[in-house]
């Protein structure tokens, strides 16, 4: 870690909240298929023409960013890095726990995009009810945290398991 | 057929009227320039590495991005993506503001310019980098359990840091130069480049 990974991290960051900010115009607009319906464009696709061209952004080949604008919601996708196999399981672990709390993030989506680690919807009226800005700062030290943690469980994981290793072997000493 | 459930036929689909068969192809401008091919795509590439090569960075940007083949077929799309990428590596850091302030800031059709750099800089995000998403490295780890201290987190960068590295420093100044606005024109205009 260190400065190598700041500096590579910060214009990944930098890209990832200009490109929120301009997927994050959206506004209000009823289904065309069912009437009195109200549901997020991105996921229902019954529309073609409603759906944006996603952008894609990536630090390396696995880091990357999946960003699919609609007329009323964004869903953002996230791949965390995972360098090794106790990684992969620690992500899966980590989004899991999540995932099942979704309700109280309220922008979370509960199942992950294809190929993706996690996935958040927001919707016109999560725009509505908060502040955009703030939204996309939640996304970005979201992206921050979730490194940091998935760090610090593996250094965590790795000094427990030097521990018990140890004690298992104390008595053949 | 037998086996066929009619309730999990979409019929929607069936009727042309229905909003999901909206004719896409309306939305295109008229004025879309003619199909390229591939050939054409490889003969601007060799134009622009020539003006490369001739120590003329802006100039060789200029003209691959005005050369973009908005109405050619996927394999043409993929040489010019190609030949752009090369031009954006082959500008050094230091002269990358100079040159796209050069390129894109111009009364004559800079704006155009600028949104064209951006959907190239997007599609190389999302395009697979070359030699390093094939690499076996992943899956290998010194020891069966998988349980590693050797492969120290974020010493090797994954595939493609480097030219990923590239794009995002040329996506940040760009934005810097004409804001967020040429980021909506990328996901709101269907011609792709």
């Amino acid at each position: 870690m260190g400065d190598d990974c700041s500096t590579s991290l910060r214009p990944y960051l930098q890209c990832v909240r200009s490109s929120l900010s301009a997927a994050l115009a959206i506004s209000n607009f009823a289904s065309q298929t069912s009437e009195r319906h109200n549901v997020p464009e991105i996921e229902a696709a019954s529309s073609p023409e409603l759906l944006l061209n996603p952008l894609v952004i990536s630090r390396n080949s696995d880091e990357r960013t999946f960003i699919e604008p609609s007329v009323n919601s964004v869903r953002v996708s996230l791949k965390v890095k995972q360098a090794d196999e106790i990684e992969h399981i620690l992500v899966h672990k980590f989004a899991r726990f999540l995932t099942q709390r979704a309700d109280a993030f309220l922008i979370l989506r509960r199942k992950p995009v294809e190929g993706y680690d996690i996935s958040f919807l927001i919707t016109n009226f999560h725009t509505e009810a908060m502040l955009k800005h703030k939204i996309v700062d939640f996304v970005i030290e979201f992206m921050e945290e979730v490194d940091k943690e998935i760090s610090e469980m593996k250094l965590f994981l790795n000094a427990r398991a030097r521990f018990v290793a140890e004690s298992f072997l104390t008595p053949f000493d | 057929m037998a086996q066929l459930n009619y309730r999990t036929i979409n019929i929607d689909v069936l009727d042309p009227d229905a909003s999901i068969n909206f004719p896409m192809d309306t939305l295109l401008p008229a004025t879309l320039p003619a199909a390229t091919t591939s050939s054409a795509a490889a003969a601007v590439a060799g134009e622009v590495r020539q003006l490369l090569r001739g120590g003329d960075p802006a100039a060789a940007l200029r003209h691959v991005l005005a050369t973009a083949p908005l109405g050619g077929d996927e394999r043409a799309k993929e040489v010019h993506l190609a030949a752009v990428t090369e031009v954006l590596q082959g500008i050094r850091q230091a002269e990358v503001s100079r040159v796209l302030e050069e390129v894109c800031a111009g009364a004559d059709g800079g704006a155009e310019r600028a949104d064209c750099l951006m959907k190239y800089l997007y599609k190389g995000m999302a395009s697979p980098v070359a030699g390093g998403a094939q690499s076996p490295r992943k899956s290998v780890s010194p020891q069966s359990t998988g349980f590693s201290q050797i492969q120290g987190r974020n010493l090797g960068e994954g595939g493609g840091g480097q030219q990923m590295s590239v794009l995002l420093s040329w996506h940040e100044k760009l934005v810097e130069l004409v804001g967020t606005g040429s980021i909506v024109r990328v996901m709101t205009d269907r011609r792709t480049v």
